[in-house]
């Protein structure tokens, strides 16, 4: 089994971020059908047409280099953040979906993020990338050969 | 086909067509091997690891803005 890897790799790589794009287009069917004046997909295009892709060709990148760094996977991860975050505020804040206050920014125009806690919220998405990818995307490499 | 005949296929049989062994047993017991894998724990997590959840769901409970930005970077 050492054919394909690469697309091994990246379905390893976008299996979770795809499973939560049904919970998201939960957001656009109440949309739709309540017509809740909130720009649904606006806010989705970063996480349905972005994330899942980075993840992907991150997981690619992993493969190719762990011959030569021999990084942990988990490691490996959690860098994917300082990426994904300034690409995802830039373009949340293009689309409208990030205010920048004079206290804060607010997200989706409802959750309002003080300038104290953005280190915090960081800090937490390091952690949780660093575990999602050293448990889920670990154990998805080992389950399709490839680590 | 006489009897004779029949004897003399069946004696030929038996010399060009070797007897069919039982299957050769491992040389080694490989039954410890397996009790020594059921034994072993599924997964292991570092106490490092359970901090890192703790705190994940400290900031998530104490600061609940922060899931839907979580979300939007899954």
């Amino acid at each position: 089994m050492n054919t394909h890897t690469y697309l091994r790799a990246y379905l390893a790589g976008i299996f979770l971020p795809t499973l939560v794009l049904p919970l998201l287009l939960i957001f656009v069917v109440v949309r739709l059908a309540y017509h809740v004046p909130i720009p649904v997909e606006q806010m989705l295009i970063f996480p349905m047409a972005v994330v899942p892709l980075l993840w992907g060709l991150w997981n690619m990148l992993w493969l190719c280099s762990y011959p030569h760094l021999h990084q942990p996977i988990g490691l490996h991860g959690a860098v994917l953040p300082l990426l994904l975050m300034p690409m995802g505020a830039t373009l949340a804040s293009a689309l409208g979906v990030l205010a920048i206050g004079s206290h804060g920014v607010v997200w989706f125009g409802v959750c309002s993020v003080p300038y104290t806690l953005i280190a915090p919220v960081f800090l937490g998405a390091l952690a949780g990338y660093y575990l999602v990818w050293k448990y889920i995307v670990g154990f998805l490499n080992r389950v399709l050969g490839i680590a | 086909m006489s009897t004779h005949d029949e004897e003399r296929v069946k004696e030929l049989l038996r010399q060009a067509l070797k007897p069919v062994e039982s299957e050769p047993e491992s040389s080694r017991d490989l039954w410890p091997a397996v009790l020594k894998r059921l034994d072993e724990p599924s997964i292991q997590v570092p106490w490092f690891d359970w901090t890192l959840l703790g705190c994940l769901v400290g900031l998530a409970a104490f600061f609940p803005a922060s899931i839907p930005v979580f979300l939007y970077y899954l």
